[in-house]
């Protein structure tokens, strides 16, 4: 896998296309040979060898998220079995910090676009629409570090939160209106508020590579 | 929050001048007091018209008894205090009558300028300085609260994500300050044709580090009415408070620097040491009352009422143990408050809660008011020493420096930053700096002996504080020779804290939205930060995210077990969550008390929900009946509310008697969260099955204000005693016996009327009082509509949105916010989907 990480050009046309420096790059392809194990490509499996990610609640999510067709930008929809380098790339480029000389207009779509990969997290059905089954399952899977809690709360949550999702989004609902998910403009509608490219970033220098990896 | 949301809609618009003399008079009134009674001895107190006091030395002479007396030196302190604090209070109340007035000035400002006003009037009465503010009572009951309340509800998060920045600026920023503001008044001072030549090096660098000193008080009273986005508040505000430790030592350092003969080169390293003890020290003494404290709160379920004062009690204490080993309370108390924060809002009841944030809210404006008063009278006075060029090149330096240090410092951590700050960013926060009564109490600690030129310094200071703080203002004598009259110089200088918020409108520099935290918010928010760490495990590294989660569990794992009284540990979201239901459901009681005539739905909410259990009140309630229904039930919630109290209460000086509003929270929760649940779950099997049976969800969820026929509502009640507490009142045995049937009668019945067209319907809605008296008999007439009420739950939120504000809940009633307005209901059925075919099962 060293085509990508020796020439040149193609490193730079992948730190164009993704938007990272090529320090970086090379610090997550190291990082993405340790996972693979020294292959083209990574699998699920591989991601049952990072030790904490175990802990996570969503963990189920998140890697779903590396292989959910839609975050690698090709317009095909349905699940990968496998993501190579530059998709992996791909995904952690969502989590890129914003640039001091962006403009309005990039900052909207970066906006956008790190909303998108959350928005598809929740939606799992793929149909456009966080019904409120899937905010259940998000919300049961959040809670799901807490023996002690019932899931009749984690639904009773998931119910408010929808309620209040409806109330932001459609505003007063009519007295015979349904609401039957959270479309991708009302989410967006909803995090108005969060400043989320200020937030959804993750630093990428000094990717400790030995450390966490067996 | 607390006391500073200003009474707008109410408040007669009074401007707030009209008060002014009314405040100065009741303050003349005590400084004429005072003065009249530190005039004589102790002994012979009396004043006024009072009986004089019979001198007592001589044995013959008998003390008679008095009929009336007046010793006002027995109480004259506390006297004193209360008009003090009793004056601040309602200059701060007069602000806030004239609503524009708060929004052009900052509140601190006008504050200054009722204290000048007041020196002014002490200072013309009495031919003599009026007090200054002393600088202990300043330290150890006026600051305190201050800084608890900003720590108690400092955003932990963004502070600890931004903590290096934070502590950057604050280490290394007024080191800058200090010793380039001293550095650069020394040579000012070199030039002899100032006439400042008698000042010396360290004399200067004294100054420089007090006069550095970013103070939190003015910060947050200048920053919380401009609502800056929150990463630059919590950057200067944190910054304001973390510098106190820097300030504290600095000052100490040069301070005995100057007292000293000579100073060898083991000083300064014990000066740089000391700066760590003191930080890290009171930070320590912080945490470890924080965890006392929370442990406190976990035995504390017995005796609730003293539950708030743990807080205050703790908190203090952490503050003056620190202080007493000269550590920086300041940083102590903040310490503490924020350990102590997370685990005793778990700990406490609901209403304490409530108590200790209004508790805090109170004690840390008034304490605001008062240091902003105490400095425009401190202002007034002989202990001014004017020197043009001293005042105004510390002016400049104190800008400069200020300025320069945020551009190089931001420079250099913008690189370790991964939201680098802009230069906008960077204008506000060196913008920010705004000095206040830290530097002032400080300026009045220096010993005289010392420092000869002790008054120059404190003009000096003043000057800074009023320029940063607001338009310059400065009394200045018209000579050295102390002359009494002074003349107050008004520069109108464009000052900080005036120009702030245009500034910060021009230059567009991000606000924060601030609003209702949502439940869905936090969701987002968790699930955000685990995404994130996740991420960072992917990619093996460990960032903030990892050390997020790293203490969370720890914490999950010991510190709440410890510290937290029921030993499950809970979600953020679902803690947020619970609190939310409770604050909307207090709402729902709220706005169903304050509404004139309560609407059928708040009042048959609270009747029904609540005091059912209470014979007495069902009595109460039948004896009120009356010819309209309305009335009655207003009659009935009055008396229901009167009575319940009596019933119940006795007095306990330990216990609050579990009242009504609190159960009825509880009640209406109950009931909410299960017929949530319920419509959730209809509307959305509803929908997934046909959509266009969207219409008959109005069926499984009452309209809100439909009214309930009165007798039937008591029947109800008393049948369903027993099901009343559970959480499915209307699945107990008692209420099922009654309604089942009904439910099912009504239910034919709206399917009937669903097919044809009803034109009368209209007609039926509005003498539904009439109807209603019938009660049971007429429950196959469509005119009785309303009947299913009792068949059916009734979803109490209908109302989409749950965690808004009373004010729009009462307008909400009538209306807008209700989800199903019957009559207009009613039509669009008759219109809507005719199909028979609904399975019953799905309604029950």
């Amino acid at each position: 896998m060293g085509s990508a990480h020796s020439v040149p050009a193609e490193m730079r046309e992948l730190a164009d296309r993704t938007g990272f420096t090529s320090e970086q790059i090379e610090h997550l392809h190291r990082r993405f040979k340790q996972l693979s194990q020294d292959q083209l490509t990574i699998r699920k499996e591989n991601f049952d060898s990072i030790p904490d990610l175990e802990f996570n609640p969503i963990r189920g999510k998140i890697v779903h998220a590396f292989f959910d067709k839609r975050n690698l930008r090709q317009e095909s929809d349905g699940l990968a079995d496998e993501i190579n380098f530059e998709d992996f790339l791909t995904i952690m480029s969502y989590f890129r910090p914003i640039e001091m000389n962006m403009d309005e207009e990039q900052l909207e779509r970066f906006r956008k676009e790190k909303l998108k990969f959350l928005f598809h997290m929740y939606d799992s059905d793929h149909d456009g629409k966080i019904t409120l089954q899937e905010y259940r399952n998000v919300v049961e899977e959040l809670l799901s570090g807490n023996p002690h809690l019932e899931k009749e709360s984690a639904r009773s949550i998931a119910d408010g939160a929808m309620m209040e999702a409806a109330s932001i989004c459609v505003g007063q609902m009519g007295p015979d209106q349904v609401y039957e998910g959270i479309t991708f403009e009302d989410f967006l509608k909803m995090w108005q508020g969060i400043d989320i490219e200020t937030k959804m970033h993750v630093r990428f220098l000094n990717v400790d590579t030995i450390a966490h990896c067996y | 929050m607390g006391g500073r949301g200003p009474p707008r809609p109410a408040a007669p618009r009074l401007p707030a001048p009209a008060l002014l003399p009314l405040l100065a008079a009741l303050a003349a009134g005590a400084a004429e007091a005072r003065a009249t009674s530190e005039g004589q001895l102790p002994g012979a107190a009396a004043m006024g018209t009072g009986t004089p006091p019979s001198p007592s030395g001589t044995a013959f002479e008998e003390t008679r008894l008095h009929v009336f007396t007046l010793d006002y030196p027995h109480v004259q302190i506390p006297f004193e205090i209360t008009l003090w604090i009793l004056l601040a209070s309602l200059a701060k109340i007069g602000f806030h009558l004239y609503h524009k007035l708060p929004s052009i000035v900052p509140e601190s400002c006008l504050l200054i300028l009722v204290g000048l006003l007041l020196g002014g009037i002490i200072f013309g009465a009495e031919e003599k300085s009026p007090p200054v503010m002393n600088s202990d009572v300043f330290f150890l009951y006026l600051l305190p609260p201050i800084v608890l309340d900003a720590g108690y509800f400092m955003p932990t998060r963004l502070f600890f994500e931004n903590f290096g920045t934070i502590f950057w600026y604050a280490v290394v920023g007024t080191l800058w300050n200090a010793i380039g503001i001293g550095i650069s008044l020394y040579g000012i001072c070199q030039i002899s044709a100032f006439g400042l030549t008698d000042i010396t090096l360290l004399q200067n660098l004294l100054f420089g580090s007090l006069i550095s000193a970013v103070d939190p008080v003015a910060v947050l009273a200048v920053f919380e009415n401009i609502h800056v986005n929150e990463q630059l508040y919590i950057l200067v505000f944190g910054e304001s408070l973390l510098n106190d430790a820097i300030t504290v030592v600095l000052y100490n350092l040069f301070k005995s620097f100057c007292q000293m003969r000579t100073i060898k080169v083991i000083d300064i390293f014990a000066g740089i040491a000391n700066f760590f003890i003191v930080g890290i020290g009171g930070v320590l003494i912080g945490i470890l009352l924080g965890f006392v404290a929370a442990f406190t709160t976990r035995f504390t379920h017995k005796i609730r009422v003293i539950e708030p004062l743990f807080v205050f009690l703790y908190s203090y204490l952490s503050y003056i143990t620190a202080e007493m080993f000269h550590l920086s309370g300041i940083m102590a108390i903040t310490a503490c408050a924020m350990t102590m924060n997370k685990y005793v809002e778990e700990n406490v009841s609901q209403k304490s809660y409530t108590t200790i944030k209004y508790f805090m809210k109170m004690l840390s404006s008034v304490s605001e008011t008062l240091i902003f008063i105490f400095m425009g009278v401190s202002t007034v006075g002989k202990n001014h020493e004017w020197n043009w060029a001293f005042v105004s090149f510390t002016l400049l330096f104190c800008l400069i420096w200020r300025a320069l240090g945020v551009f190089v410092l931001t420079q250099i951590i913008n690189v370790f930053r991964t939201i680098p700050l802009t230069f906008k960013d960077q204008f506000i926060i060196a913008y920010g700096g705004l000095r206040g009564a830290i530097c002032f109490s400080l300026v009045f600690l220096l010993p005289p002996a010392v420092f000869p030129r002790k008054k120059l310094f404190i003009t000096a200071v003043i000057v800074v504080i009023f320029f940063t703080v607001f338009i310059q203002l400065s009394a200045k004598p018209a000579n050295q020779n102390n002359e009494f009259t002074f003349i107050i110089i008004v520069f109108y200088f464009s000052s900080q804290g005036i120009t702030i918020r245009p500034l910060v409108e021009f230059l567009d520099v991000k606000r924060s939205n601030k609003k209702q935290p949502a439940v869905s918010e936090e969701i987002y928010n968790r699930f955000f930060d685990h995404v994130k760490t996740g991420i960072e495990d992917v990619c093996g590294h460990w960032g903030h995210n990892f050390w997020r989660d790293k203490f969370k569990k720890f914490d999950n794992k010991y510190l709440r077990r410890l510290l937290i009284r029921e030993n499950q540990p809970k979600s953020s979201i679902v803690s947020l969550y619970k609190k939310l239901e409770i604050k909307h459901a207090i709402e729902m009681a709220e706005s169903g008390m304050i509404s004139k005539v309560p609407s059928s739905v708040s009042l048959r909410g609270l009747i029904t929900f609540n005091y059912v259990s209470s014979t007495d009140v069902l009595t109460n309630l039948q004896q009120c009946g009356g010819k309209h229904v309305q009335h009655i039930g207003h009659h009935a919630f009055q008396a229901v509310t009167v009575a319940f109290p009596f019933q119940t209460m006795s007095y306990n000086r330990h216990s609050l008697a579990a009242d009504a509003s609190e159960k009825q929270a509880k009640e209406i929760l109950i009931r909410r969260r299960h017929s949530l649940r319920e419509s959730l779950r209809k509307t959305n099997s509803l929908s997934r099955e046909r959509p266009a049976a969207a219409n008959t969800k109005r069926f499984l969820s009452l309209p809100k204000n439909t009214k309930l026929p009165e007798k039937l509502r008591v029947r109800n009640k008393t049948s369903s005693r027993v099901g009343d507490s559970s959480d499915s009142e209307l699945d107990a045995a008692t209420t099922v016996l009654n309604l089942r049937p009904r439910a099912g009668k009504i239910l034919r019945d709206q399917r009937l009327r669903q097919q044809r067209p009803l034109p009368e319907f209209r007609v039926e809605w509005k003498n539904e009082v009439d109807g209603s008296q019938d009660g049971r008999g007429e429950q196959q007439d469509p005119s009785t509509l309303t009947q299913p009420s009792i068949g059916f739950r009734q979803p109490l939120l209908t109302r989409p949105r749950f965690g808004t504000l009373s004010r729009e809940d009462l307008t909400a009633d009538h209306g807008s916010a209700r989800p199903m307005p019957p009559p207009r209901l009613v039509r669009e059925a008759s219109q809507g989907d005719r199909q028979r075919n609904k399975p019953e099962n799905q309604l029950y």
